[in-house]
């Protein structure tokens, strides 16, 4: 077999293995790159309602949360909670808190759910998990660059490198050369 | 085939066994006496600089980089931010009304007031660095506030 037989082996097997990870890596660019614009990770819904039970200021933190809770109607299982003023109270559940505030009379109720598929690839893509991820991203990256150097080399003639190949290549390079030119 | 079908098998398992239910953010914790948040809110100067762990509940993350939490003092009404390089720790929103045990150290920060001057816009920099506001209407003194936070380092939140 020859070198450029070779070649392509390593290219087509190389590029089966990263497939997971390109389109991990690529989706999550686009969404982080955008990460001033929206919330690339969360659906975040805050619904404010107005609140008539009575509360004083030196009510106990169990009045103020049974309060609240009867008069919002929460069923689920209160996490926590936070007093965080004389008539503001924080309750916190699964993926929902309510911020009450008795001075104001005005309830926030946040609602918290992940942006499927999104959350867990700017997890991954961001390197949260740290440890041997870290060395897994680290491999991915060494398979992009042998992806792109036999890339290079996968069809000789003028599809091939000494072809349209070196042009492409070159507009490849001309790019960020080019942003860097104009905002470096 | 048959090895990387086990591979994939294998990777699937100890996965799923090794999953935690505390999660650790950051460097691993190096302290063992913890800090109470009130005491760090009411004498500040005492700790600028020192390297404490502190502990307390999760009441805000935020929303779209995870870079900073605010944890609740242990005497209510009160809280102190943990603030993380953007990227090293991303706290996930899940994380609200969670405890969190941090360690990191007390810095100070200047603060401009939105309350104290209509004109204002709300912003923070660290000590040190000076804004220029021409338009405000507030001495120097009324709008800038010293406010003490932590630079959080490692946190475990159970």
């Amino acid at each position: 077999m020859n070198w450029r037989k070779w070649n392509n082996v390593f290219h087509r097997d190389i590029g089966y293995l990263a497939v997971g990870l390109t389109l991990i890596y690529s989706i999550s660019g686009i969404a982080v790159n955008h990460v001033n614009e929206w919330n690339p990770n969360y659906n975040i819904q805050k619904d404010t309602v107005v609140l008539h039970s009575q509360i004083d200021s030196l009510d106990a933190n169990e009045i103020l949360i049974a309060k609240t809770q009867s008069e919002l109607q929460l069923d689920d299982s209160l996490k926590s909670s936070f007093r965080s003023g004389p008539l503001k109270i924080q309750l916190f559940f699964d993926k929902k808190t309510v911020t009450a505030n008795y001075e104001t009379k005005k309830a926030v109720i946040e609602t918290v759910s992940n942006k499927p598929i999104l959350r867990e690839s700017n997890f991954l893509h961001l390197n949260a998990p740290k440890k041997l991820w870290t060395y897994v991203a680290d491999a991915f990256a060494i398979a992009l660059i042998l992806l792109a150097i036999t890339g290079m080399f996968m069809l000789k003639g003028k599809n091939g490198i000494t072809g349209r190949g070196k042009w492409l290549i070159a507009a490849g390079f001309v790019i960020p050369i080019a942003f860097l030119i104009l905002y470096f | 085939m048959k090895l990387v079908k086990s591979i994939i098998l294998f990777v699937l398992l100890f996965t799923l066994i090794n999953a935690e239910d505390e999660k650790k953010y950051g460097n691993e914790l190096t302290l063992t006496e913890k800090t109470e948040v009130s005491a760090i809110l009411s004498n500040p100067e005492n700790f600028d600089g020192k390297k404490v762990l502190i502990e307390g509940t999760i009441v805000n993350v935020c929303e779209s980089r995870g870079c900073w939490i605010d944890i609740a003092s242990n005497e209510g009404y009160e809280t102190i931010k943990v603030k993380v390089d953007d990227g090293v720790i991303v706290f996930p929103m899940e994380a609200k009304g969670k405890t969190a045990v941090v360690e990191g150290e007390v810095y100070a920060m200047t603060k401009q007031q939105e309350h104290s001057c209509a004109a204002g816009k709300e912003g923070e920099h660290k000590e040190g660095e000076k804004k220029e506001d021409e338009k405000s209407c507030c001495s120097e003194t009324e709008k800038q506030a010293k406010v003490y936070q932590i630079k959080g380092l490692g946190a475990v939140i159970k």
